[in-house]
């Protein structure tokens, strides 16, 4: 069997192994589509992701869908043949976390394509079942690979309090941006606004929804915190940040209602300097986000129900034995999602 | 006789504080006269005096100072039907003054053009004689006393401070700064149920007041404390468990970050303390593990509940009242408040009330 792994030398290679056989709890899975996350291409460049660091060989793909094979002893609710979208994420100890229903937050997690722990960027790979959700007839594996980025957008809107007639700023239109997008036009945001660097990008905000796209060019935070007024007609109750970058969180803040929320989704530096006092005095609340949790069935509803149509967000496809050629792709942000086919 | 001057403490600029003969106000419709008895002296109040402004907000004209109040009716403006002449009433100092969308949705702190007693342009309430929206006074039973009531206004900065923060039954809370607004976080955190508390400063004796209002854990921080040691502190006499929420107090760039790492993964930071405009924060660590970070203006809804939990006996600020002066007096008073000695200073604007 093939897999895409990546090796801490900075090198990704197309290997086989061997097929696993499903354990406990868990289901072996033929996959069918996943797809290449940015935090993929950094581990491939830079061997480590914050805090994480590749001590060996690693399988990547953490965005995947596939179908159920063989069932481990203790699996009621997935029989051979079933289709799922895989959650990537689910913690090891039934701690506090957990049974607060925040398990995201659990210390100890296993995570795929997060060392040490391997993705599934492979044909054949076993999963624990509780976290494998089946996708109806019509929702397709490429969708059902979508469901994890789709979890990020979806986590992001409820932490970021957007509702019903919210009017959102979102920073950065690239495929995290894109997908925040969706998800705060189907939870009933009346307007959403977003900026990027690139027009090419907004064009493609513009297609799939948005209300207004703003062009950045040399403004000052402030200067494009008040363009964002200008075009919304009033400011936004929540911001929700994607690009990582000082100015947008900055912006984020300045934009933003008083009483109302900056959700930080963009990874930046430890330590950055922020208008603490404007967000303060005014009661604007700043959160971050880590991973997502409770998302995947939310997600299928509403693929299911085409209320959320994320198709237009593949833009590229590779067979798995092209899994370099795909990463490059991903690398030089040609296009917005790029899926290996797996099958 | 004294008492029908309207003495009234006037900031004119910064550094020039003095007491004047002001004419007594007619209340207008839904206003009522009050004659004010106690009323406490604010950080705010002594930075006004010392520079004149206090961010964007800029003595321009004379201002009458204080806005931690309370006195009796005089007399009631057409309209007020919940007072009469005699009641004893605390007086909530910010009063909108337009419907706008966030009074509407029951934030009226936030409302921008917000009337506020001794922010400038706005007369304060340390004089004899003030009018005030009916609506924004609140009676006190009989077992309230003067003292108590004008004490609900910073008990009103930890009430709001406690419920941004989500601080409940159980919860563990960690307090940064136990001066007055630290001190009155730690009794409202107690009686919301708090069932741990740490509480920090820079003096020995401001912490050895905390542990006798009730503190479960002091921590001493010196000037050489790095944010990250003072997180490990309280995790530390937590016995490894991490504060549900953390509630700033000091308004120093230290505490900001401490407090982010402090807290537990899904838990809140609360800043109360104000601090530079640009701060330092450590953004991935409140970005990965969850941790909001939540500020304070002021207060909203706060006063019923407070009047409620003082006539109870369940809050007991008197502790926190540790020096009065007759308003005559007030340059001491000022100049007790900024020496930082005590906790809350008084100032009696009654010449025939003078005691607690």
């Amino acid at each position: 069997m093939s897999q895409g792994v990546s090796r801490p030398t900075n090198v990704v290679t197309v290997e086989k192994r061997p097929i696993p056989e499903p354990g406990q709890n868990e289901v072996l899975l033929q996959m069918n589509a996943v797809g290449i996350c940015g935090s993929d291409v950094h581990y491939w460049q830079h061997g480590k992701l914050g805090d994480f660091l590749m001590r060996k060989p690693m399988v990547l793909g953490h965005e995947g869908s596939g179908t159920v094979v063989k069932v481990g002893a203790g699996v009621q609710h997935l029989k051979a043949g079933d289709r799922v979208a895989i959650e990537p994420a689910y913690p090891l100890h039934n701690d506090d976390f957990c049974k607060s229903g925040r398990y995201n937050l659990s210390p100890r997690m296993f995570c795929c394509a997060t060392p040490p722990y391997d993705g599934h960027l492979c044909r054949y790979y076993a999963h624990n079942a509780n976290y494998c959700f089946k996708l109806p007839e019509c929702v397709s594996s490429e969708e059902g690979a979508f469901i994890e980025p789709l979890s990020v957008a979806i986590h992001a809107c409820r932490r970021g309090r957007v509702k019903l007639g919210s009017k959102v700023l979102i920073c950065g239109a690239g495929p995290i941006g894109l997908l925040n997008l969706l998800v705060a036009k189907a939870t009933g945001a009346a307007q959403v606004v977003i900026c990027d660097l690139s027009s090419s990008r907004l064009e493609k905000a513009k297609e799939v929804g948005a209300d207004f796209t703003i062009l950045v060019t040399k403004e000052t935070p402030q200067e494009l915190a008040q363009e964002v007024e200008k075009v919304l007609g009033c400011m936004p109750d929540s911001t929700i940040e994607c690009t990582g970058a000082e100015f947008c969180v900055h912006t984020g803040i300045y934009s933003t209602l008083s009483g109302g929320t900056v959700l930080l989704v963009g990874h930046g530096p430890a330590l950055v300097s922020v208008p603490l006092l404007n967000a303060a005095i005014r009661e604007v609340d700043i959160r971050g986000m880590f991973r997502y949790c409770n998302t995947y069935p939310m997600a299928i509803a509403m693929l299911a129900s085409k209320k959320v149509d994320v198709k237009p967000l593949i833009t590229h496809r590779f067979p798995l034995d092209q899994a370099v050629e795909a990463f490059e792709t991903t690398k030089k942000r040609l296009g917005i999602k790029v899926m290996l086919k797996c099958d | 006789m004294a008492e029908h001057e309207n003495l009234s403490v006037v900031l004119h600029k910064k550094h020039d504080l003095r007491l004047e003969k002001r004419p007594i106000p007619d209340p207008g419709p839904n206003e009522v006269l009050l004659k004010i008895d106690s009323v406490g002296i604010c950080g705010s109040d002594v930075h006004y005096w010392q520079n004149g402004e206090i961010g964007d907000f800029i003595l321009k004209e004379p201002m009458v100072l204080g806005h931690e109040a309370s006195g009796s009716v005089s007399k009631v403006g057409s309209g007020v039907r919940h007072l009469k002449a005699g009641d004893r009433v605390a007086i909530e100092p910010g009063i909108p003054r337009e419907i706008d969308e966030h009074c509407r949705a029951g934030r009226y702190n936030l409302s921008p053009t917000i009337f506020f007693s001794a922010t400038p342009p706005d007369d304060g309430n340390l004089c004899r004689y003030n009018t005030h929206d009916a609506n924004y006074c609140y009676k006190l039973p009989e077992s309230v006393s003067f003292e108590e009531g004008a004490m609900i206004e910073p008990l009103s900065v930890a009430i709001h401070a406690c419920r941004r923060g989500g601080v409940t039954i159980g919860s563990k809370v960690f307090i940064l700064g136990a001066g007055t607004i630290g001190l009155v976080n730690l009794l409202v955190s107690k009686s919301m149920g708090a069932s741990q508390i740490v509480i920090c400063d820079l003096s020995m004796g401001r912490l050895e007041k905390a542990k006798q209002l009730g503190a479960s854990f002091t921590i001493a921080v010196d000037r050489g404390t790095s944010a990250k040691e003072l997180g490990q502190k309280v995790k530390q006499v937590l016995g490894g468990a991490m504060p549900d929420v953390s509630i700033e107090c000091t308004g120093t760039e230290l505490c900001e970050q401490a407090g982010v790492y402090a807290t537990k993964s899904g838990g809140v930071l609360v800043l109360v303390g104000m601090g530079k405009p640009s701060a330092n924060i450590p953004v991935l660590d409140l970005i990965i593990r969850e941790v909001d970070v939540r500020g304070v203006f002021r207060y909203c809804n706060t006063w019923p509940v407070a009047v409620n939990m003082l006539a109870s006996k369940r809050i007991d600020v008197k502790p926190l009242v540790t020096h009065r002066f007759p308003l005559e007096e007030v340059l001491e008073a000022f100049e007790t408040t900024k020496k930082g000695v005590g906790i809350k200073v008084m100032l009696k604007c009654d010449p025939n009330n003078q005691g607690p």
